[in-house]
This record gives structure tokens, C-alpha cells and sequence, in this order.
């Protein structure tokens, strides 16, 4: 392990050698690297806002933010160079690749080039569609972003095409066939498409390409061993499903075999070219090269019932229904109307009400032979004229195809089945040709009669655009997100990445603190759910069970359902999500914004594993903590200051190297008072060990004077030698802050930043030990976490371990924190002896947290 | 919508122009616009946008300043030329303090430095409406 194995080649603890260049050079080099890093993080926020769709940019944007962070990345990394004297090869090579691939990008050669013949549904994303056409690109979305059910499979991609219709010889056929072809000549045009039809029905599948099905139909054997594997053979074209539905032109086969694959895959592919399809294309203005022909083969869903649903319903839009048809076994009985089936219109909001359920006869279904293909079987008498569906089914579709309206922000037609166990499989979803009439009047609901129904507006960041209306449901802590109601909105106190789990529930999101940089708002545009943080007042406005209308796009929260305001999302031109500079962004940000090194202790953590711009500042911001630390601890004795003792009431025996303007002193300066720190952490944490009053109210001491008497005598004698006070240390500069903190048997650890700047904020600190039993130890833990989770803290415990952790705070609310800590360091000394039962716990909690608010000047939105 | 809905709207909806080369903006704007009540037409080309204003006279015209063709400068000074009175927002990727002054100097509203929030824009579309609305 890289880190690991730096830190002990520097780890020359017992004789440190002067390190070759000054220590304030150093520590500006390690500035410049924090600097740069906020600078990235903040263009890369910058850059996954822009995808939230609350700015206008265009292509120039793009090409000046990539420009800039090429600039920061690489500059980081030199700075990196100069503070752990190393030349960090292989860093720079990873930078070489990155920026390589984001200029491709930018000049329009596709990083992603087509290679593959193959691919599973599981590795479709959603830069797939050239590679896999539009329906399979849906349904890797449905299935991978979404995370709803579709049959497994893969797809024989659009190479496989090029590359059959090329081995026989049929790509050159087309060419001259059309070229000499009298556009008024349908005899001609009709005996050419039969000709192209036969060609490749009698094709040969090329040997690499037969090689490669046959490789991912083995795959697909050993996920799923105990069936005889059967497949649904579909097309999936370049455009299909997109701007034209292309529906019903091209063929599926389905029940096939698999020694019966390549057969249905040719005749997938003939259908390219029956005269119907290719006139349509030819209609519609399409070019030749611009047919490409993806083909899936999915696993058949043994449907007990199947079906196909529209989002709303082909009659008046602000009837706001959506229409179910369905049938008995296969889709394919609803889909094509081949026999009668159910109708059943249902409202488009919870609980979806069915309006009206007509039971069609039916007599008849379609189901899988065993050898293959289909046959129709008469429905048992007794299922004839019963409705398909139970309630919860046609829930839970409802649901599902509302999550995909919501996602593609248009009106869906989706196939769907339910196969024996009730499990809901999703088998395509397309955009719906009907589309809602756009609302005639756009409401000015801002300053027309409406807004007496704002609650508020132009509060917060808007993280994702878009419209989302339903319940109030406030979540307090994790385990609220347990009884998360489908549909709701989310509102809470602060982001969090634990709100993953119910984003595919939550209709939109709204935060009373929290930054639009956070992993939550990454998650929130991933889904594409309406999102708002940092309104300040949301918990406050906003109670469970209140109805609102969430519109990000305007940044206001409305008091209940505005119907309108949804069917104007749904029936824009353009959904912006589908424009080429959302696309390419989006692109670009792959290979900039994900975060692969997420562990330092992991075996991966290195240099050499970056695959991001992320990854790379990732790395460097953690060696360079590493090396800061190590070098203040460690070289301490050459640094060009002295080291100063800290003279005040509070015996903390505390000895401070001021690195950078953390005290007013001259670099000779043997003392310090507290009046002297300037460094705004270190001075916030005195302020908070004295004003706080704590020592005094201490269940154990007697007075702040007399705190380290009660201190020792309370503890291991021991610890009164000045040899032990000597060892606590503190690193300051004017916004740093590095503190090592015996006292007794419990560590204190903290290091802390804080500026001006809100990213670059931040407080760790570190909590062990202690000199009763385990279970007392362990209580005090417990107590140091609830205290500081109160305050927003992100808290780990361990036994008596506890790790705390906070940053992009303001200045402001960091100094507050930093008091809280200096209150909680004097409070929590000697606690672990008193906390005889878990009990006890609670009431120092709230004695704690109410004495901190009567005795500084500590306020926080929580508890104001 | 409820009836009083209507009464807040008798006032005739302001006449937006759009000129940007870039298409997003353009796609992205007029919903943007329409939605907050405005009715919207959108130019790439500066040419088109020329004619259409010598047609139709517009309250508002939103155009980028470097584009293909004539920039948006020279569009902002003809329309101010043959028609004084509308309102000209102008926005640039290409945000310097000389462009601004100079937009300024020939008359325009407000400058906006693209990329920019919906929410800024439009709000500088509320600003300028209020100023078109208590001239009439």
C-alpha cells in the first residue's frame, strides 16, 4: 500500500533528518494544494449543477471548464511534487489519459468507441445507444439507473450489424441497388427490398460473431441453471422509439431456442428491409448509414398476466388518467389486439383509483411451447371474465411507469409482465406519440392568484430541475427512511447519501442545509429527482402529510397539487436532457466527477488507480494531510519557529508551532496567552474550553483554575509530569489547526480548517480511550457521538472510539462547532466515571447540549 | 385554472425575441419564458432575427453578442434604431467589462454573463417588464 508505505519510509520518528526544504514552504505548497483542490471540487460542482438544469450554458461552457481543471489538476499535482519529494509518475501518467479522453470528447470522436459484438443488459449505461439502439438503451436505463426489473439478457450490437451485413456482402448490394433505382419504380423498390430480405436470411453469421452469442448465451446458463434457456429475440434500432416511434415495424421472435438464436436474429434483421419499414425510414428522410440494427435476446418472463399502459390515457389531458390493457399469458395478445383484454383507467396520483375497469372475455391465450415459438390455449372457464389484474399489481405498475415518465420527462407507453411468483417485469417503455395537451393558460402562478399558495420561493440551491408534487414526509433520523411512503417529498434538516435507498420512492427532495455538491445531489440528478437544498426553512415550513407542489425550475414551493405546472414539464419540445450538450457533459463528467478511491486504507488507494480528476485530487489531498501531519509531529524541531508554550487557566500544557499567522508572536516568542492565538480554529477551541464554563460544572472538578489538580488526582499520577503535558501539540497556522490532546487515558485528536471559503472547510476529530472499564468508556463514546451528531456531525463509534467529522460549513457555524468541541473536550474528561448506567447517557446529553447554549454564544438552527 | 386566474392575465402577454447561434439556449429559454407567462419566438441567426423584428414589434429582445455572422452588438444598435422603446437583455459567454459597457452605452438593460441561472434571467425579465409596464 502506497500511503502506507511513504508514511514509513518518512515514519524516521526517532531521528528525524531536517526535511530538504523549509517547513513554511512546505505548508504553502500544502496550502496551494488545498486551495486548488476547492478550486477543482467547486468547477466540478459547478460543472454537475449544469446538469441539474437550473443554468443555461452551451458548448463554450463546456470547453472552458474542462480547459480550467486540465490547468488545477495538473498544477496540483506539481505542487504534490514539491511536498513529498517525490516525482509521482504515476500520477501524471493518469492525468495524460484523463485529459487525452476529455479532448476526444470535446472534438467529437466518441471515447466509447463501438468495438463490442456483444454486451450484457447488466453493462448497458446510459451511453450505450449507439452501440445497442434506443429500446435496449431504455430498458439499460430501466434496468441499471432505475433499478427496476427487465428479463435478463444481451444485445448483438450495432457492429454485429455492420459486420454481417458486410461479410455478406450486402451493405454494397444496398449501395448500388439504391443508387440506379427510380424513386417512382415500386416494383423495383419491392423486388430490391425481397432481394435484401433473402440475402441475409440466407446469410452467414460471421464466425467470431456466432462465437461471441454463443459465449453470452453460456453466460446467461450458468446465472440461471435450472431452466431451459428460451429467449425473446427483439429489435432495437438506431431512433426507433426516439422521435418516430418506428412501432410495430420490425420483428420480435419470441420462445426461441437457444440452438435457434442465429436463425432469429437474421430474420430480426430482415425485417430491417420489408418494403413497409424501409419506405417508412425513406419517408421520413432517413439516411442509409443511419440504419443500424441492435438485436436483444432476453430471457422469456414466464407471464401469468402481461400487458401494455399508458402514462395518459389518449383522451382530454386534465382528465389526468392513465390506461392499463391487459390479457391473460404473453404480451403479445394485448400489444398487436390480437384477442379481448382488460381496460382500466386509473387516476395518475396515489392511490390511482381506478375510474372505470372493463373486463374483456377472454377466451383464449397466448403462451410458450415448450420445443419453441407460441401457441394459443383456452383460458380455464372460471378466469374468463376476471379482471387480470388485483389491486396491488396495478399499484405497483402504476408506480413503475410513472418512475420512467418522471425519469424521460415524457408521457410512457410501457410492456409489462407479471410472471407466475407476481414478480412485475418491465419489457420496453417508449415515449407516447399522444402527448397531454399543453396546458392553454400557464398559470403566472408567482404573481397571479396563486401566490397566496407559495410557500416559499427563491429559498436554497436547486440541485435537479424539474416538477414534483405529493406529501410532506420529514425524515429525522436514518430509520424514518424505513417508513418512507411511495410518492412523497423528502424533506429534512440535511443532504445525506443514506437518502439513496428511497430515491426511487421519493418524488422530490428538499434540505434545510446542504450543499449542491454533496454525493446525495449527484444521486438526485442521477434519478432525475426534483431536488432543493440550503432553503434554510424547510423543516420548519413543511410538515408531514402537507400536499405541495415542488417546482425547481422556478425554485418555489407551493401549497397543494398544481396539475398544470406537471403537464407543462411533460409536454415541452425539447427535454433537455436529451440535448447534445447535456450529453456531452454528462459524458465528460464521467471521467471527471466519480470517486473510485474512496478508501485510504484499501489496497487500491494509489496513484496508479486513478480514473478520475476526482481520484487524482482524492489522492493528493490525502497525502498531503498525511505528509502535514507527519511533518508537524515529526520535524517539529526544525521548524523556523519556536515552539511556544501556551500560558493560560486552563492547564492543557499545550506547546503550539505557529507555522503561518496563527499568533501574533515573533517567530522567538518561548510563550503564548490565548489572547495571542489568531488562528480562528485553535481560537475558537479555547473560547470554547473557557467561556463554555464546563471544567467548572463538571461533575468532578471544582473550578476551571483547578482543573488539572482534579485532573490528576482523579487520574494516573503519572500524567502530572511535565514530560507527559509536554507531548500535547498543536500546529496552527491562521485558519489551521492540528492538535494532538492527551489528557488522563483518553486521546483527543483534532485537526481543522477554517477560512473563508465554505469547501474548504472542515473539522475531523477523534475521540479514544479513557481509564474505567470498557462498558463505562463505551457509554462516554456514546455520549461524545449523540452530542455531536446533534450538531451535525458525521459520527462513527467503535467501542470507545469515536470519529467525527464535519466540512462545507461556514465560517460562521464551523467557529460555533469548534466551541462545541472545546466545551465537549472539558465536559467529557472525567465523564466516563460518572456514567454508571445507559440512563445516564441521555440526561448528559441534554445537560450538555443545554449548557452549551446558555454558556457560549453557540447558536445552532437546530435548537434556536 | 379558477376564473380570477383569467383577471390576472388581461394585461396582453409581453412579445419576446430570442437570437442566440447556440440552439440550447434558444430550446432551453422559451419554455423557460412561456411558462413564465411571455410569449416567446426564437432566432440562431442573426439575419432571420432582423427581418422578423422589422415585421413584428417585440417588448423584449434577449440576444447572445458573439455569434455568426452579424454579432449581436451591431443587432442590439439596430434595434435600438428602429425601435427605441424595446427592451434589449444582452447575454455572452464571452463576458468582459468593456462588452458590458459598451451594451450599456448603447442602450441595453441589463448584461448577462452566460452560463447564468433560469431563475436570474428571468428575473431580469420581471425587472424589465415592470419598467415596460409603468411606462404604459
Amino acid at each position: 500500500m502506497d500511503v502506507i508505505a511513504n508514511l514509513k519510509s518518512i515514519f524516521s520518528f526517532f531521528h528525524p533528518s531536517k526535511p530538504p526544504v523549509p517547513f513554511t514552504v512546505l505548508f504553502k505548497k500544502f496550502r496551494s494544494i488545498l486551495e486548488r483542490n476547492n478550486r477543482i471540487l467547486e468547477l466540478m460542482a459547478d460543472m454537475g449543477d449544469k446538469l441539474g438544469g437550473e443554468y443555461i450554458f452551451d458548448r463554450q461552457y463546456i470547453f472552458e471548464a474542462c480547459e480550467q481543471l486540465n490547468d488545477f489538476v495538473f498544477k496540483m499535482i506539481s505542487d504534490l511534487c514539491i511536498l513529498n519529494q517525490q516525482e509521482n509518475v504515476d500520477l501524471f501518467i493518469a492525468f495524460e489519459r484523463i485529459q487525452h479522453e476529455i479532448q476526444e470528447e470535446l472534438a467529437g470522436r466518441h471515447a466509447f468507441p463501438i468495438t463490442k459484438q456483444t454486451i450484457l443488459l447488466e453493462d448497458l449505461d446510459a451511453d450505450s445507444i449507439d452501440l445497442v439502439g434506443n429500446k435496449f438503451a431504455g430498458l439499460g436505463y430501466i434496468r441499471n439507473i432505475l433499478g427496476l426489473q427487465t428479463p435478463d439478457g444481451f444485445v448483438v450490437t450495432t457492429k454485429a450489424f455492420f459486420d454481417f451485413m458486410e461479410h455478406n456482402g450486402i451493405t454494397g448490394y444496398i449501395e448500388t441497388a439504391l443508387s440506379q433505382w427510380d424513386q417512382n419504380d415500386e416494383k423495383r423498390f419491392e423486388s430490391i427490398c425481397t432481394n435484401v430480405r433473402e440475402r441475409i436470411l440466407k446469410g452467414e453469421v460471421p464466425r467470431v460473431l456466432a462465437s461471441h452469442i454463443a459465449a453470452m448465451v453460456d453466460i446467461m446458463a450458468v446465472k440461471y441453471p435450472t431452466t431451459d434457456l428460451m429467449f425473446a429475440v427483439r429489435s432495437s434500432c438506431w431512433g426507433e422509439d426516439g422521435e418516430y416511434s418506428f412501432a410495430g415495424q420490425y420483428e420480435s421472435v419470441l420462445n426461441v431456442p437457444r440452438s435457434s438464436i442465429l436463425e432469429a436474429y437474421k430474420k430480426v434483421l430482415a425485417s430491417v428491409y420489408s418494403s413497409e419499414a424501409w419506405r417508412y425510414r425513406l419517408h421520413r428522410g432517413y439516411r442509409e448509414h443511419e440504419m443500424a440494427m441492435a438485436v436483444g435476446c432476453q430471457l422469456m418472463v414466464d407471464a401469468e398476466v402481461s400487458g401494455a399502459m399508458y402514462t395518459y390515457a389518449p383522451i382530454a389531458a386534465e382528465k389526468e388518467q392513465m390506461v392499463i390493457s391487459a390479457a391473460w399469458g404473453l404480451g403479445p395478445t394485448v400489444v398487436s389486439g390480437l384477442a379481448e383484454s382488460d381496460t382500466i383507467m386509473i387516476d395518475r396520483t396515489p392511490p390511482y383509483t381506478a375510474y372505470s375497469t372493463e373486463v374483456g372475455f377472454k377466451e383464449m391465450k397466448l403462451v410458450p411451447k415448450v420445443s419453441g415459438g407460441l401457441e394459443w390455449i383456452e383460458v380455464p372457464e372460471k378466469l374468463r371474465n376476471q379482471p387480470c389484474l388485483n389491486s396491488d399489481q396495478i399499484e405497483k405498475l402504476a408506480q413503475t411507469a410513472l418512475i420512467i415518465e418522471r425519469y424521460k420527462k415524457r408521457p410512457q407507453d410501457v410492456e409489462w409482465a407479471f410472471n407466475k411468483d407476481g414478480k412485475l417485469f418491465i419489457l420496453q417503455a417508449r415515449p407516447l406519440n399522444i402527448r397531454p395537451k399543453e396546458p392553454e393558460k400557464m398559470p403566472r402562478v408567482i404573481e397571479g392568484t396563486h401566490s397566496d399558495q407559495v410557500i416559499f420561493s427563491g429559498k436554497g440551491v436547486v440541485v435537479q430541475h424539474g416538477i414534483a408534487m405529493g406529501k410532506v414526509y420529514v425524515v429525522k433520523k436514518d430509520e424514518d427512511l424505513n417508513d418512507f411512503p411511495y410518492g412523497s417529498i423528502l424533506v429534512s434538516h440535511y443532504t445525506s447519501p443514506r437518502y439513496s435507498r428511497i430515491m426511487q420512492k421519493a418524488h422530490g427532495i428538499i434540505t434545510d442545509i446542504g450543499s449542491a455538491t454533496g454525493h446525495m445531489s449527484t444521486l438526485a440528478r442521477e434519478y432525475r429527482v426534483p431536488t432543493l437544498v440550503d432553503t434554510g426553512i424547510a423543516t420548519k415550513s413543511l410538515a408531514t402529510g402537507d400536499e405541495i407542489t415542488l417546482d425547481t425550475t422556478q425554485n418555489t414551493v407551493y401549497r397543494g397539487i398544481i396539475k398544470e405546472l406537471s403537464r407543462f414539464e411533460l409536454t415541452g419540445e425539447d427535454v433537455f436532457e436529451d440535448s447534445y450538450e447535456y450529453r456531452l457533459l454528462r459524458r465528460l463528467l464521467k471521467k471527471i466527477n466519480p470517486l473510485n478511491l474512496i478508501d485510504p486504507h484499501s489496497e487500491d488507494f494509489k496513484a496508479s488507480r486513478c480514473r478520475t480528476y476526482h481520484d487524482i485530487t482524492r489522492y493528493i489531498h490525502e497525502v498531503a494531510v498525511e505528509r502535514l501531519i507527519d511533518l508537524s509531529e515529526k520535524y517539529y524541531k526544525y521548524h523556523n519557529t519556536t515552539p511556544k508554550r501556551l500560558e493560560s487557566n486552563i492547564p492543557l500544557g499545550l506547546v503550539i508551532i505557529d507555522i503561518e499567522k496563527g499568533t501574533r508572536l515573533p517567530p522567538e516568542a518561548k510563550s503564548a496567552t490565548m489572547e495571542d492565538i489568531l488562528s480562528v480554529p485553535m481560537a475558537a477551541l479555547l473560547q470554547g474550553l473557557s467561556e463554555s464554563g464546563m471544567w467548572a460544572t463538571n461533575p468532578v472538578s471544582v473550578d476551571l483554575g483547578s482543573f488539572m489538580s482534579s485532573f490528576t488526582r482523579t487520574c494516573s499520577a503519572s500524567l502530572a509530569g511535565p514530560g507527559q503535558i509536554g507531548r500535547n501539540l498543536a500546529v496552527i497556522s491562521k485558519e489551521y489547526m492540528n492538535l494532538s490532546l492527551k489528557l488522563g487515558y483518553h486521546y483527543n485528536l483534532l485537526d481543522a480548517y477554517i477560512g473563508d471559503i465554505v469547501n474548504d472547510n472542515y473539522i475531523y476529530f477523534r475521540f479514544l480511550g479513557g481509564v474505567t472499564d470498557f462498558l463505562r468508556r463505551s457509554r462516554r463514546a456514546k455520549f461524545i457521538a449523540d452530542v455531536l451528531e446533534k450538531f451535525d456531525f458525521r459520527v462513527e463509534v467503535h467501542g470507545d472510539l469515536v470519529v467525527a467529522k464535519i466540512k462545507k460549513s461556514s465560517k460562521e457555524r464551523m467557529v460555533g462547532k469548534m466551541k462545541i468541541l472545546g466545551g465537549l473536550i472539558g465536559y467529557t474528561r472525567q465523564l466516563d466515571v460518572r456514567l454508571t448506567n445507559d440512563q445516564q447517557v441521555t440526561r448528559f446529553v441534554a445537560d450538555f447540549v443545554q449548557q452549551i447554549k446558555e454558556r457560549t454564544e453557540v447558536s445552532d438552527e437546530r435548537f434556536s | 385554472m379558477n376564473d380570477s386566474l383569467e383577471n390576472t392575465n388581461r394585461d396582453a402577454k409581453l412579445q419576446i425575441l430570442i437570437l442566440d447561434d447556440e440552439a440550447i439556449v434558444c430550446k432551453r429559454l422559451k419554455p423557460a419564458f412561456q411558462k413564465a407567462g411571455y410569449d416567446v419566438e426564437t432566432f440562431t441567426d442573426s439575419a432571420s432575427a432582423m427581418s422578423r423584428v422589422n415585421e413584428k414589434k417585440f417588448d423584449i429582445v434577449i440576444t447572445d453578442l458573439k455569434m455568426e455572422g452579424e454579432d449581436g452588438m451591431r443587432f442590439l444598435s439596430r434595434i435600438k434604431e428602429t425601435a427605441p422603446d424595446t427592451g434589449v437583455i444582452v447575454i455572452t459567454g464571452f463576458a468582459t467589462p468593456e462588452s458590458a459597457k459598451e451594451s450599456f452605452h448603447k442602450g441595453a438593460f441589463d448584461f448577462v454573463a452566460k452560463p447564468f441561472r433560469l431563475s436570474d434571467i428571468i428575473d431580469t425579465v420581471r425587472r424589465l417588464e415592470k419598467q415596460i409596464r409603468s411606462k404604459d
